[in-house]
């Protein structure tokens, strides 16, 4: 329950920091903070499920925030794929598991507007625009795995049982 | 002690000398008879007060400082805050200042354009790449805005209301990719459609211009502002947009392009205004802001302006010109309507007015006549060669 609450308040945080100081300090090129909490999240909670349903939350919370004029859903999609993966494969390396997905996400989510038919999404500006998203992603990508991490409750105390727990009821 | 004669007489003596001395002092009003004593004593005790100070002072400071000590440390938190206070006043003021300056601007172009505006204060923007970009203001349908208004700043147009909360509203960019508006091209009639560019746009923040007739001549400098859509609704006429800054010349294609550099400032949006009513007639380029001054070194060369100088034809005349306008009339009529400027907004004007414009507008608010007119002169070779 703590640590679903801490999450909640660690992507609130993260939309709230990405729409109102991020992109309004610079527009033009910016790492994604909703992206990386929430692929921190999955990483560090372990399991596919869990990982999906992080992502799939903070993807919606990321569609709805205000300031928004694309289809309903579609960080959602980007973000449940990503948060499955990263769920599934964060156990060992999240560090790295993170930082790829975080490489891989801009890519999706211009890949599925082109397929919602965005006027804006092209070649030339998917080659401009997603490598200056990446690197932006993967400078801060250790950051934000980091303060997720030290954010976090200890599960040491109740360790698995709670994960399990956690996991059965949102299957 | 013993009191003898001698010590008697000698304390009779000072007694007197003191008496004396009192009297002398008291009765010479100002002090005029005993001021030079004085001034030796003071200049000499003064002297030796002042070292002793010097010496003394650390000491006396020190034990005051000891017997202080609980009070100035309060002192110096209380100085300490006030302190910080009056810092983060100052920076607020100069905030305030900023915004104030910025909303004097726009509501300076609003005026000129008689648009009704409600001022608004941008609280968040997001800003992916090939998605989107849209900014959140402060105001909503409460304060009068509903879907579809068009937002201005102080420079020109900024984007539109798509839509309105009950106390926030999301305004699209003109630099997003899926905005569309229609667009004129200053002091003519040629119709374009403006497109946002999002990250294609590069620093500058470019956008599209396709000009929807494609042997209408384009030239690096020139104005647009927008034309206005059905009912007022989104776009309201006559904002300025920006200005041309490169032209793509296709043969054979449709539609002309050109890339414009808005006048609104795309990488810090502050304070914007939602213009909630739209003007009675269109206000046509009387909101543009005056042409900047070109460099004193490239001034104008007087053989290029004259021909522009000749008196303006008739109105009808110029109709008539706008409606069976080509690109090869252009040179045969490019000087004799540009005094027809600023006075007559509702004219019909048509391109090469608006190209010589530059060089030979009288309008006061048009400063620096010349260098622009030479840019569009030689641009039109450039054109036209190619």
């Amino acid at each position: 329950m703590v640590r679903n609450l801490v999450a909640a308040a660690l992507i609130v945080a993260a939309l709230v920091l990405q729409v109102g100081l991020v992109n309004r300090v610079s527009p033009r090129i910016g790492p994604d903070l909703v992206l990386l909490v929430v692929l921190s999240l999955a990483a560090l909670r372990g399991g596919a499920v869990p990982g999906a349903v992080i992502g799939f939350c903070g993807g919606l919370a990321y569609d709805l925030l205000p300031p928004s004029d694309h289809a309903l859903g579609q960080w959602a999609l980007v973000m449940c794929v990503l948060g499955y993966l990263a769920g599934r494969a964060g156990g060992q390396l999240p560090l790295l598991v993170v930082a790829l997905c975080a490489v891989v996400a801009p890519g999706l989510a211009s890949g599925i507007g082109a397929l919602l038919g965005d006027p804006g999404v092209t070649w030339s500006v998917l080659r401009s625009a997603w490598p200056k998203v990446a690197v932006c992603n993967l400078l801060l990508a250790p950051v934000v795995l980091w303060v997720v991490r030290a954010v976090q409750p200890r599960r040491r105390a109740r360790g698995s049982e709670f994960v399990t727990g956690y996991g059965r009821g949102t299957a | 002690m013993r009191d003898t004669r001698r010590a008697r007489l000698v304390i009779g003596v000072l007694l007197a000398a003191a008496l004396i001395l009192i009297t002398v002092d008291h009765r010479a009003a100002n002090g005029t008879l005993l001021a030079p004593v004085r001034d030796v004593a003071s200049s000499v005790f003064g002297r030796v007060e002042g070292a002793t100070a010097t010496v003394t002072g650390p000491i006396t400071g020190f034990f005051k400082t000891i017997s202080n000590a609980p009070g100035a440390e309060r002192a110096i938190t209380a100085l300490r805050k006030e302190n910080a206070q009056l810092k983060s006043d100052l920076d607020a003021q100069r905030l305030n200042r900023d915004r104030v300056m910025k909303l004097d601007r726009m509501l300076g172009l609003a005026g000129l354009g008689r648009y009704r505006i409600v001022p608004a204060q941008v609280v968040a923007r997001r800003a992916s790449p090939g998605f989107e970009d849209a900014v959140e203001i402060d105001i909503g349908t409460g304060d009068g805005v509903r879907t579809d208004m068009t937002v201005l700043s102080g420079e020109g147009l900024v984007g539109r209301v798509v839509h309105a909360g009950p106390s926030t509203s999301t305004v699209v960019l003109l630099t997003d990719p899926g905005l569309a508006a229609g667009a004129r091209m200053e002091g003519g009639n040629e119709l374009g459609v403006v497109n946002g560019l999002g990250e294609a746009g590069g620093n500058d923040n470019l956008i599209k211009f396709r000009m929807l007739d494609s042997s209408s001549p384009v030239q690096v400098g020139r104005r647009i502002v927008s034309f206005g859509s059905q009912g007022s609704a989104p776009y309201v006429p006559g904002v300025p947009i920006g200005v041309i800054e490169r032209v793509d010349t296709t043969p054979g294609e449709l539609t002309r392009t050109a890339y414009a550099r808005p006048f609104a400032d795309f990488s810090s949006i502050d304070v914007v205004g939602v213009v909630t009513e739209a003007p009675k007639r269109d206000p046509r380029d009387s909101v543009l802001p005056p042409v900047p001054k070109p460099p004193a070194s490239r001034q104008a060369k007087p053989a290029e302006r004259t021909p522009a100088l000749r008196p303006p034809v008739a109105g009808p005349a110029e109709t008539s010109q706008a409606e069976t306008r080509t690109s090869d009339q252009q040179p045969a009529v490019a000087g004799p309507d540009v005094n027809t400027g600023q006075s007559e907004p509702p004219r019909s004007g048509h391109e090469p007015r608006g190209e010589t414009r530059p060089a030979a507008t009288p309008a006061p608010e048009r400063a620096a006549p010349g260098q622009p007119g030479q840019e569009a002169v030689d641009q039109r070779r450039q054109d036209r060669g190619a």
